[in-house]
């Protein structure tokens, strides 16, 4: 039988961050009648040596089981707060933080009163939440040391290289043909004004040579499982009907296919054909078939000849990929 | 907007249009030169292409379907130009007429074999001007020097004056009527399509002439005095299949190609084609043709090179 929830309330001023918009002492008055909460206390800064002294004082006087702080952030002072209750003998996660700073006081300081009715809602559903609370464990997890960078483009590419120069090993997966992205659409870029395809191609190559990168490009993210470390991902390849391996990217096909479409790549303004790459820069260098316009002459087979890389079977694969934090 | 899409329709043509900023294309429908028979909407590798029979008005003659083109869906490969044999599709790519899949030999041309013998010809004969039922053939008389003679019978010296037999080979759909009109036999006429055509006359319905009705070709279907109904005579037909898209009850009509001519070709979009336009059979056939024609060069080549 769980123990009966004894709540304790730390509003705080954060000087006037909160105090010089919100009516603290409403906000007092309001959290002592919420169920279960035994203890108000204001502080100028609860974050403060005093302040935590405050709480580590209530948990003792009045034997609470949960502590809850109204003030900033929990990305500011969450585990700042969570250190302060266990050192006063609480298991860290009975603790809950109320967000009436950002959410409350310095989004609306023209309108004190609506933001004081503001705070009093976010302190309630603090309170329904810490009710709830219950004391949990730290345990450890092994990590797959590996890593996936969803989508590349510029900054995909530059997240996979920092990681692979780290040592991880890199999944780069791009929905596209080629990796690239807007940047490689671009015609010159800021403050430099070098050609973007200048700054962004070698920086693509360094990605496709990089031993421990591994481009997954053509394919669709299907789903993600898992957890921090433990990530596992599910991918469809998409069909290029051009064996990866053996094309060469020489560009034989693309001049003897019949077909040309729209080009996504220079947003409408030109064509390509059937059998093509969307940019000359493409990496990988692997031509693709678009089925949709494809009539099947097989007059690139023919143009393809000993190198065989064109295979009118290809069908969608799905890969499991695990992937780190 | 980069790329647009555009459909335009008057009472003479259809013109469906892709302009990007780089290329313009085009495909145009004459109007006047469709039947509506739906051979290029059997084998648009897009499905662009739809045929819409026209509602039949009590009283009236049945009138050929027409053939309408999506814009959206059409990518002016030029399949459909290729096939047409009465050349209504046009395609254009920059304002200049080109057929990608031909100028890329990824499609064959129809084979319209037309031999016309002028030696032949009687100056005063034009038969076969009057027998086309698609007003193609020009015959004209000439002076030995070229000069173009518009009284022949006023003319005391005949013998001299030199026929030119000119026809629109790229819209003739090879029906035969001139070659059979011809009292000389001077007009040799091979037909591009093969096939079956036949009416099941258990099935085929009382006061119905329909077919008969959109039959680009006088002769191909007839009314027959005896039982009143429609029959074929296939020394005309060119199987185009516009009776069958009309024809109301099925199994009526029995209807298939068995062979088209065309210039020689490896590809895959062609047996393709083929298969849709004819039958699986019939398209294993021509590829079976194809691979022993191949396979007997190179015995042929074989045997020349130990020879030397």
């Amino acid at each position: 039988m769980p123990e009966e929830p004894r709540i304790g309330v730390f509003i705080c001023h954060c000087g006037l961050n909160i105090a010089g918009v919100i009516d603290i002492n409403e906000l007092v008055e309001y959290a002592r009648k919420l169920p279960n909460v035994v203890y108000v206390k204001e502080n100028r800064y609860t974050c403060a040596d005093p302040g935590q002294e405050e709480i580590r004082k209530g948990i003792e006087e009045y034997n609470l089981n949960r502590v809850i702080v109204a003030a900033c952030s929990p990305r500011m002072h969450e585990p700042t707060f969570r250190r302060c209750i266990a050192e006063a003998g609480l298991n860290p996660y009975v603790f809950e933080m109320a967000n009436i700073r950002e959410f409350s006081s310095w989004c609306h300081p023209s309108t004190p009163k609506e933001a004081t009715e503001k705070a009093k809602e976010i302190i309630k559903m603090a309170v329904a939440k810490a009710r709830l609370l219950q004391s949990l464990d730290t345990i450890e997890v092994p990590v797959t040391n590996k890593a996936m960078v969803l989508g590349g483009g510029i900054a995909g590419i530059s997240a996979a290289l920092d990681l692979a120069g780290m040592g991880f090993k890199v999944y780069l997966v791009e929905r596209g043909e080629s990796i690239g992205g807007h940047m490689a659409q671009l015609d010159k870029t800021f403050p430099t004004l070098d050609c973007s395809i200048c700054i962004e191609g070698p920086k693509m190559v360094d990605v496709s040579r990089h031993p421990n990168i591994e481009i997954i490009s053509y394919a669709d993210l299907l789903t993600v499982e898992g957890y921090v470390g433990n990530f596992k991902v599910k991918i469809r390849k998409n069909p290029r009907y051009v064996i990866a391996e053996n094309c060469t990217g020489c560009g034989e096909c693309r001049d003897v296919c019949p077909l040309e479409y729209p080009n996504e790549w220079d947003e409408n303004m030109g064509v390509r054909k059937a059998i093509s790459v969307p940019f000359d820069q493409a990496v990988p260098l692997v031509y693709t078939i678009n089925m949709d316009h494809c009539i099947e002459c097989y007059k690139c087979v023919d143009a393809c000849g000993a190198r065989q890389a064109i295979n009118f079977d290809h069908q969608k694969k799905s890969n499991l990929k695990s992937e780190p934090s | 907007m980069p790329m647009k899409l555009l459909k335009t329709e008057t009472e003479n043509q259809l013109v469906v249009k892709r302009i990007l900023h780089a290329k313009c294309y085009s495909l145009t429908l004459d109007k006047a030169l469709c039947t509506g028979c739906g051979i290029c909407k059997e084998i648009c590798p897009r499905e662009a292409i739809e045929v819409k029979t026209v509602p039949k008005v009590e009283g009236d003659k049945a009138r050929p379907p027409t053939i309408d083109v999506s814009e959206e869906k059409c990518h002016y490969c030029g399949i459909c130009e290729s096939i047409c044999p009465f050349g209504a599709l046009k395609v254009t790519v920059d304002g200049e007429h080109v057929i990608p899949v031909i100028k890329s030999e990824s499609f064959p041309q129809l084979l319209r074999e037309i031999e016309v013998d002028t030696t032949k010809c009687d100056v005063d004969c034009v038969d076969c001007e009057e027998a086309c039922p698609l007003n193609l053939i020009t015959v004209t008389v000439q002076t030995p020097d070229g000069k173009e003679v518009k009284d022949v019978k006023s003319r005391p010296d005949k013998e001299k004056l030199k026929v030119n037999v000119e026809i629109k080979k790229a819209l003739c759909p090879c029906c035969h009527l001139c070659e059979v009109k011809c009292p000389e036999g001077a007009i040799r006429v091979r037909k591009i399509f093969h096939g079956i055509i036949q009416i099941n006359r258990e099935k085929c319905p009382e006061d119905c002439q329909d077919c008969l009705d959109v039959c680009p070709i006088p002769g191909a279907l007839y009314l027959s005095e005896k039982d009143g109904k429609v029959h074929v005579n296939e020394l005309f037909c060119v199987y185009c299949g516009a009776c069958k898209i009309v024809c109301p009850v099925e199994e009526a009509l029995e209807f298939r190609r068995t062979l088209v001519r065309h210039t020689p070709v490896r590809s895959g979009a062609w047996n393709k084609a083929l298969e849709k336009l004819t039958s699986t059979e019939e398209m294993t056939k021509e590829l079976r043709a194809k691979g022993s024609a191949k396979a007997q060069e190179s015995i042929k080549k074989r045997f020349a090179g130990s020879v030397s």
